[in-house]
C-alpha cells in the first residue's frame, strides 16, 4: 500500500510540474502585458511600465521566470511556499490564500451536498428503474444541469433571497394555501419513491400528506423558522432513531450484539450532548476544536464497536460510527438552531445576494456561531446552485452504476444465495457501483472550481475565479499560476484520494 | 494617443499633457494629469479624484452602453433640478446647495453602491486611485473650502472654512499691430503683458475649529503639502533628463509625487503664503494673472504632519523643501506619498496614517467586496447622519437584486432600459431617480479640408436631416421622460442660464428636420451624393442605433452613411484626422474655461479643424471675465457662432439612473461627476 501510494504522489507531482510550464508557457505568451501602458500617453506611462517590467521580469526568458516562480513554489516543500508578485509588485500570498479559502469552501461544500444527494437519488430511481418517480428525476435533474448559471442565480437570489427574506420578516408563517399544496406535493412524491400496489400508495400519500401538514402546522405554531430548534427530546429520539434504523438498514435488528452497541452510542451521543452544551457555547479553537472532538467521537465509536461487537465487529463497527456521526451533526445542527435568532438579531435578512460574509460580523461582538451562521447563510445560494448543476452528473452515474452491477452475476448469485434484498442492495450493489463514481468525484471537483468564476461574479465574492480571469486578462502569469497550482493540486488530491478508494472499494486491485 | 474626450481639461497646460485616454479604464485613469481639480465640497483629496472622474467620462465615450468598461457608470453621478420628477418632494433644492440639516447620528449602517471598482488609496490625489468608489469613499474622509452643487454650481463651504478674493487682479494680453491677440506658438495660449497685468490674490481662512480625527490642527501646512505635490517644480533629484532620452531602459520618474492633478501648482507658483501652523493664507495667481476657474484650485488639504514624520521631516522642514523645491529632502515624503496610503495585499494601511478632515474614517476592508466608514467623532461640522456607511463593489448587472433584497439601500446603475424595468418591478418600497448628468452627446463635424464638412452647405444639409427628435424619442425617452433636446454646448437644459443663452444664440432651425432643403442645398453645393461615416467608440449599443436612425434620415438627402464604429476611435481615428462626424459625449465639469481648448483654433483638443477669429477672440475674453453675468453675453456669442458654423450638433444630455430604499432620507442625485454619495454624511434612515 505504501509503496502504491508513494508511485501515486510521484507521479501527481510530476503531472502538476509538467501542467505548470505549460500553463506558464501558454499565459505568457497570451498577450502584451504592457498593452494599457502602450496606448496610454500619460507621461508616466515609460516610468509605470519600467516598473511593471522589473515585477514582472519581463525583461527574462520565459523560462527563466518560469524558473523563477518554480523555486519559490519549490518552497512549499520546506513549508514555505511563495506564490510570486502580481503585476502591481504585490506579494500574492495573502491574497490568494483569501482567494482559496472562500472558492474552496463553496466548491468543498457544494460537492460534498450534491455527491450525498446525487448517489441517493440515483440509487432510488436504480430501484425504481422506469417509475413515473424515475422519469420524472430525470427530467428535473436534466433541467438544473442544463441552466446556465447565471441565470439560475438570477432566479435563485429572486426565490432564495428576496422571496424568502421577505417571508422571513413577515412572520416566517406558511399560508393555509402553502401548507395545502406542500403536504399535497408530499403525499403525490413520497408513495411514487416508496413504491408498492395502489392501495399501499394511497395509504401511505394519505399518511405523508397528514403528517406534512401536521408538520407544517407546527412549524407555523413553533415559530420554527424564527427560533428553531431540534431540542433535547429531538436529540434523544432521534439519535436512538438513527441507532435502530442504522442496524435494520446495515446488519439487520436480529442482529442483537450490533443493535446494543448502536443503543450505547446512541447513549453515550445524549449524555455528552448535555456535557459539552456549555463548552460549545464558545468553542475555544473554533472548527478545530470541533473537529478534533469529531475524531475523538470515531475513536470512541470504534473502541466501543470492537468490544462490543462479537462476532459481528465489522457491521458493528459501521453502524457505530455511521451513528456517532450522524447524532454529532444532529448536536451541532441543534447548537446552530439555538444561536439562529442571535445570529437574525444582526441580521434580519438572513440570506444575503452579496459577498462571501457580512460585515457586521467582523466586529468583536458576535460569537462564533454567528460568524459561522453568516458564513452559511451567504454560501447558501451559491452552494445550492453549484450542486443542482452537478446534482444530475451524479444521480444519472450512480443510477446506470447501479444498474449495470444489478445485472452481474454476483448479484443473481446473492440473491439465489437467499441474501435479503437490503443486503443484496448495500452490500453487493452499491459497494461496487461506486467504483466508477470515485472517478468522477475526483474530477468535478476541479471542474466545479472552475465554474465558480461566473458565481462569483454573481455574488460579489473575490475568490479564485475572480482573481484568475483578472490575470489572464492582464497577462500576469504568477496569479494566474496560483490559482492553476491550488485547483489542480485539489484535483490530483481528489484523484488520488479516488485511486486510494478504488483500492478499499475494489478487491480485485491488489496494491 | 486620443486627445478629444477631456472636456474638463484645463486650458492653460502644456500641451505634452493634454491627452485623454479613451476607451479603457485604466487609460482614462492615467490621463489626465492636467485635469484641474475640480473639487467638490470635501475632500482635498477627494478634490481630485473628482475631477479625474470627470475626465474618466469625458473620455469614456461609451458611457451608458458599453457595459464591459466600468467607468461608465463611474460617471453618471447626476442630478436632478426643478425636473426631477421623481425626486423626494424636498423643496428648495433648486439651487444646487446642500441643505443645512441639523442631524444627529443615528446608530445605524447604510450599504451604498457605485461601482464594481475596488478601493485604492486613502490619498485620492495619487494617480494610480482615480477611480468612481475610490473619489466617493475619500470624498467623505475629507472636507475643503467649496462643493460642487447638484447643478454643477460651486459653493462655499463655510464648515471648512471661508474665502474671498482680496485682489481681482487684471490680466492684459499681448497684442500685435492689428490689435489681435498674440498667442504662444507652442502652447496656443494669449500672451500676457507682464507689465501691465496684475495677479488675482485669494485669501483663504480655515475654521479654528477644524482638526484631523487624530487631534491635529488643520494649518496652513497641510495645504502646502496639497500644493507642493502639485508643484511642476518639484523633480525627482535622481532624474536624468539626457539618460532618459538616451536610454529606452531608464526607470526614473521624472515627477517626485505621482498626483493626478497640477493645477494648483502651476497656477499658484510660489504656493500658499501664511504662517505654517496658522489658519489663514493667500494664493496669488502670478502665472496666468487671473483665473476664471479659480474657486477649483484650492480644495481641501493632506495631513502634513503624516507625511512629514513618514518623510523623517518635521512639518517645518517638509514645508520648507517644498517651497525650496528640494526634491532630494523630499524623496522619503513621496515614496510614502505615492504608495504608503495604498491597500496593500488586502489590508488597509495602519489606522494612524488615515486621518479624516471630514464626517467619516475608514474603518474595515475586503477585498473585493466592501469598504466600510464609521463617523467621524472629532469632526467639527455638522456630524453625519448615520454611524456607518459601507460600500460595496458590485456589478451593474446585480446591483438591483442587491438592492431589492436590502443588501444595499442606495445604488448607481447603469442607466439602461433593462435595469429601470427591474426597478420599477421591484417588491421592494424604493424610490427611483431619474437625473440629467453633465455628460453630453453630440455630433463632431469636421471641418478639415478632406471631409466633405469643409463646405457650410454640407453642413447644413447634415444639420437638417439629422433625425434630433426622433433619435430622442426612440432611444432616450424610455429611459426618462425629461430629456429635451440640447440647444447649446456650454449650458445644460437644467440650468439657470439657458434659456437666456439658447434664445440669443439659436433660432430653432435644426429641431426640425427638413429632408428637402437639405437635398436642394446638397444640390446648390453641386452633390449628387455625399458619402460620409459617422465615427464612435464601439462597441456602444445605444451609439450604433443611433448612427442607423441618421442613416436611415439622410438618405434620403442624398447622403450615403457609413458606420464608422472602431474600437479604438479616439486612440487611433481621431488623430489621423481621417474622419467626417465623431459621434460622443464629453463630460461637462462645471469648468467655464475648459471649452476654449476644444473650439478655439489653436485649441489643444481642437480635432474638427474649426476655426473662426470671432469665436477666438469670445474665448480669450472668457476665460479672463471674473463676474459671472459679464459671461453670459460671451456664452451667447459663442454657441451662436457654433451654431452658425456647425462645429458640433448637440443631441442630449444623458439620463442617468439612480435607485434607494424609500426610506432613507435625504438622498439626492447630482449632475456633477461628484456622484450619489455627495451628501451621503446626510443620509439616514427615517425610523418605522
Amino acid at each position: 500500500m505504501l509503496k502504491y501510494t508513494l508511485k501515486r504522489l510521484g507521479s501527481t507531482v510530476l503531472v502538476l510540474f509538467l501542467a505548470s510550464i505549460l500553463v506558464f508557457f501558454l499565459t505568457v505568451h497570451s498577450g502584451d502585458p504592457l498593452a494599457d501602458l502602450r496606448e496610454s500617453n500619460d507621461p508616466d506611462a515609460p516610468f509605470e511600465m519600467e516598473q511593471r517590467i522589473y515585477h514582472m521580469q519581463l525583461d527574462q526568458p520565459w523560462y527563466t521566470r518560469y524558473w523563477g516562480w518554480l523555486q519559490g513554489v519549490l518552497g512549499c516543500f520546506r513549508l514555505s511556499c511563495d506564490f510570486g508578485t502580481n503585476r502591481e509588485g504585490q506579494d500574492l500570498n495573502p491574497i490568494l490564500m483569501q482567494a482559496a479559502e472562500d472558492s474552496l469552501r463553496l466548491v468543498f461544500i457544494a460537492t460534498i451536498a450534491s455527491i450525498v444527494l446525487g448517489i441517493l437519488i440515483g440509487i432510488l430511481t436504480a430501484i425504481r428503474q422506469y417509475s413515473v418517480f424515475d422519469y420524472s428525476v430525470s427530467f428535473i435533474v436534466f433541467l438544473f444541469f442544463s441552466l446556465p448559471t447565471f441565470w439560475a442565480a438570477v432566479l435563485a437570489k429572486d426565490y432564495l433571497a428576496i422571496y424568502f427574506n421577505d417571508w422571513m420578516q413577515e412572520g416566517a408563517e406558511f399560508s393555509w394555501g402553502q401548507l395545502l399544496l406542500i403536504s399535497g406535493v408530499m403525499a403525490v412524491v413520497v408513495p411514487l419513491i416508496a413504491g408498492g400496489s395502489a392501495m399501499r400508495r394511497l395509504v401511505t400519500g394519505a399518511v405523508v400528506g397528514l403528517f406534512s401538514a401536521g408538520a407544517l402546522w407546527y412549524f407555523d405554531s413553533a415559530q420554527f423558522a424564527l427560533y428553531p430548534r431540534v431540542g433535547a427530546l429531538g436529540v434523544i429520539l432521534l439519535s436512538f432513531g438513527l441507532a435502530v434504523g442504522l442496524t435494520a438498514l446495515i446488519a439487520g435488528l436480529k442482529n442483537r450484539q450490533v443493535l446494543y452497541t448502536a443503543l450505547t452510542v446512541a447513549a453515550l451521543s445524549i449524555v455528552s450532548y448535555y456535557a459539552t452544551w456549555n463548552l460549545l457555547q464558545d468553542p475555544p479553537g473554533g472548527w478545530f476544536f470541533l473537529g478534533a472532538l469529531f475524531v475523538l467521537t470515531i475513536v470512541i465509536c470504534v473502541v466501543i464497536a470492537r468490544t462490543m461487537g462479537g462476532y459481528a465487529k465489522g457491521q458493528a463497527t459501521s453502524v457505530a460510527v455511521l451513528t456517532g456521526v450522524l447524532s454529532s451533526a444532529l448536536i451541532l445542527l441543534d447548537h446552530f438552531m439555538y444561536h439562529w435568532p442571535n445570529m437574525m438579531s444582526l441580521k434580519p435578512r438572513p440570506i444575503s445576494t452579496i459577498g462571501s460574509h457580512t460585515r457586521r460580523f467582523t466586529e468583536d461582538d458576535v460569537t462564533w456561531w454567528q460568524v459561522n451562521l453568516d458564513l452559511l447563510t451567504q454560501l447558501w445560494i451559491p452552494t445550492v446552485i453549484l450542486m443542482l448543476i452537478s446534482l444530475a452528473t451524479y444521480t444519472r452515474y450512480t443510477r446506470s452504476s447501479m444498474l449495470e452491477v444489478a445485472r452481474q452475476d454476483y448479484i443473481r448469485t446473492a440473491r439465489a444465495k437467499g441474501a435479503s434484498e437490503r443486503t443484496v442492495v448495500l452490500k453487493h450493489a452499491f459497494r461496487n457501483a461506486l467504483i466508477p463514481l470515485a472517478t468522477i468525484v475526483a474530477f468535478d471537483f476541479a471542474g466545479l472550481i472552475g465554474g465558480t468564476v461566473v458565481l462569483e461574479r454573481i455574488f460579489n465574492w473575490n475568490g479564485m475565479g475572480q482573481l484568475f480571469v483578472t490575470a489572464l486578462q492582464q497577462v500576469d502569469p504568477a496569479p494566474v499560476m496560483g490559482f492553476m497550482i491550488i485547483t489542480g493540486f485539489v484535483a490530483v488530491l481528489f484523484n488520488f484520494f479516488a485511486d486510494i478508494l478504488y483500492a478499499v472499494l475494489d478487491p480485485r486491485i491488489r496494491v | 494617443m486620443s486627445h478629444l474626450m477631456n472636456r474638463a481639461a484645463v486650458i492653460w497646460v502644456p500641451p505634452l499633457y493634454r491627452f485623454c485616454a479613451v476607451h479603457h479604464r485604466s487609460l482614462s485613469t492615467y490621463s489626465h494629469e492636467e485635469q484641474e481639480v475640480k473639487l467638490r465640497k470635501l475632500s482635498a483629496a477627494a478634490a481630485i479624484l473628482a475631477s479625474s472622474a470627470l475626465v474618466l467620462s469625458g473620455c469614456t465615450p461609451g458611457d451608458d452602453d458599453d457595459n464591459g468598461n466600468g467607468d461608465d457608470v463611474t460617471d453618471e453621478n447626476g442630478e436632478t433640478t426643478d425636473e426631477g420628477g421623481e425626486e423626494d418632494g424636498d423643496e428648495g433644492e433648486a439651487s444646487g446647495e446642500r441643505e443645512a440639516l441639523d442631524l444627529e447620528t443615528t446608530d445605524d449602517e447604510i450599504h451604498v453602491s457605485v461601482a464594481d471598482v475596488d478601493f485604492v488609496s486613502y490619498n485620492g490625489n495619487a494617480r494610480t486611485a482615480n477611480n468612481t468608489t475610490n473619489s466617493a469613499i475619500v470624498g467623505l474622509m475629507g472636507s475643503s473650502f467649496w462643493y460642487f452643487g447638484t447643478d454643477l454650481s460651486i459653493n462655499p463651504f463655510d464648515e471648512f472654512g471661508s474665502y474671498e478674493v482680496i485682489d481681482e487682479g487684471e490680466a492684459v494680453y499681448e497684442e500685435d499691430e492689428d490689435g489681435e491677440t498674440v498667442l504662444d506658438e507652442e502652447t496656443g495660449e494669449p500672451v500676457i503683458n507682464e507689465d501691465e497685468s496684475s495677479p488675482m490674490v485669494v485669501e483663504y481662512t480655515i475654521s479654528d475649529d477644524a482638526v484631523w480625527s487624530d487631534g491635529t490642527d488643520i494649518t496652513v501646512a497641510d495645504f502646502v503639502l496639497t500644493w507642493g505635490t502639485q508643484a511642476p517644480g518639484i523633480s525627482n533629484p535622481d532624474f536624468d533628463e539626457e539618460a532618459a532620452e538616451e536610454d529606452p531602459d531608464y526607470d526614473e520618474s521624472p515627477h517626485l509625487f505621482d498626483s493626478v492633478s497640477k493645477s494648483f501648482g502651476e497656477y499658484v507658483p510660489d504656493g500658499p503664503q501664511g504662517d505654517l501652523d496658522g489658519k489663514t493664507f493667500t494664493v496669488e495667481y502670478s502665472d496666468h494673472y487671473v483665473y476664471v476657474d479659480w474657486q477649483l484650485v484650492v480644495g481641501g488639504p493632506q495631513p502634513s504632519h503624516i507625511v512629514a514624520e513618514q518623510g523623517g521631516l518635521s512639518v517645518e522642514e517638509l514645508a520648507e523643501a517644498f517651497y525650496e523645491k528640494d526634491g532630494g529632502a523630499l524623496e522619503e515624503a513621496a515614496e510614502f506619498w505615492n504608495t504608503g496610503w495604498h491597500v496593500q495585499g488586502g489590508d488597509l494601511p495602519d489606522a494612524d496614517l488615515l486621518p479624516s478632515s471630514g464626517p467619516y474614517v475608514l474603518d474595515s476592508y475586503a477585498t473585493g467586496e466592501y469598504l466600510s466608514l464609521v463617523a467621524n467623532e472629532d469632526y467639527w461640522g455638522t456630524p453625519a447622519g448615520t454611524e456607518r456607511v459601507t460600500f460595496h463593489f458590485l456589478d451593474d448587472g446585480i446591483m438591483t437584486q442587491a438592492l431589492e433584497n436590502a443588501d444595499v439601500d442606495v445604488i448607481a446603475p447603469q442607466a439602461t432600459v433593462d435595469t429601470l424595468e427591474q426597478l420599477e418591478a421591484s417588491n421592494r418600497d424604493i424610490e427611483i431617480y431619474e437625473q440629467e448628468l453633465a455628460t453630453w452627446e453630440h455630433l463632431d463635424l469636421n471641418h478639415g479640408s478632406e471631409s466633405p464638412f469643409s463646405d457650410h452647405e454640407v453642413r447644413e444639409a447634415f444639420a437638417l436631416c439629422v433625425p434630433r427628435q426622433l433619435i430622442i424619442d426612440n432611444l432616450i425617452a424610455p429611459l426618462s421622460d425629461d430629456i429635451e433636446l440640447l440647444n447649446a454646448r456650454e449650458v445644460f437644459n437644467y440650468q439657470d442660464h439657458y434659456d437666456e443663452v439658447v434664445s440669443e444664440s439659436y433660432d430653432g432651425r435644426y429641431d426640425e428636420q427638413d429632408i428637402e432643403r437639405a437635398r436642394e442645398l446638397l444640390d446648390e453645393a453641386g452633390h449628387d451624393t455625399v458619402e460620409i461615416e459617422i465615427g464612435y467608440q464601439a462597441p456602444n449599443p445605444r451609439r450604433s442605433d443611433q448612427v442607423q436612425l441618421i442613416s436611415e434620415q439622410c438618405s434620403e438627402a442624398g447622403f450615403e452613411i457609413s458606420d464608422g464604429g472602431h474600437d479604438a476611435f479616439f486612440a487611433e481615428v481621431i488623430p489621423t484626422g481621417d474622419w467626417d462626424v465623431a459621434l460622443f459625449a464629453w463630460a461637462g465639469s462645471g469648468q467655464i474655461a475648459s471649452g476654449r481648448n476644444l473650439y478655439h483654433s489653436e485649441g489643444g483638443q481642437n480635432d474638427g479643424n474649426w476655426s473662426n477669429e470671432d469665436l477666438d477672440a469670445a474665448w480669450d475674453e472668457l476665460v479672463v471675465t471674473m463676474d459671472e453675468e459679464d459671461r453670459i453675453p460671451l456664452i451667447q456669442e459663442i454657441e451662436r457662432i457654433l451654431w452658425d458654423d456647425l462645429m458640433s450638433i448637440p443631441l442630449f444630455v444623458h439620463p442617468g439612473t439612480f435607485a434607494a430604499d424609500a426610506s432613507i432620507d435625504n438622498v439626492r442625485t447630482t449632475a456633477a461627476q461628484t456622484g450619489i454619495t455627495w451628501n451621503a454624511d446626510q443620509w439616514q434612515r427615517s425610523a418605522e
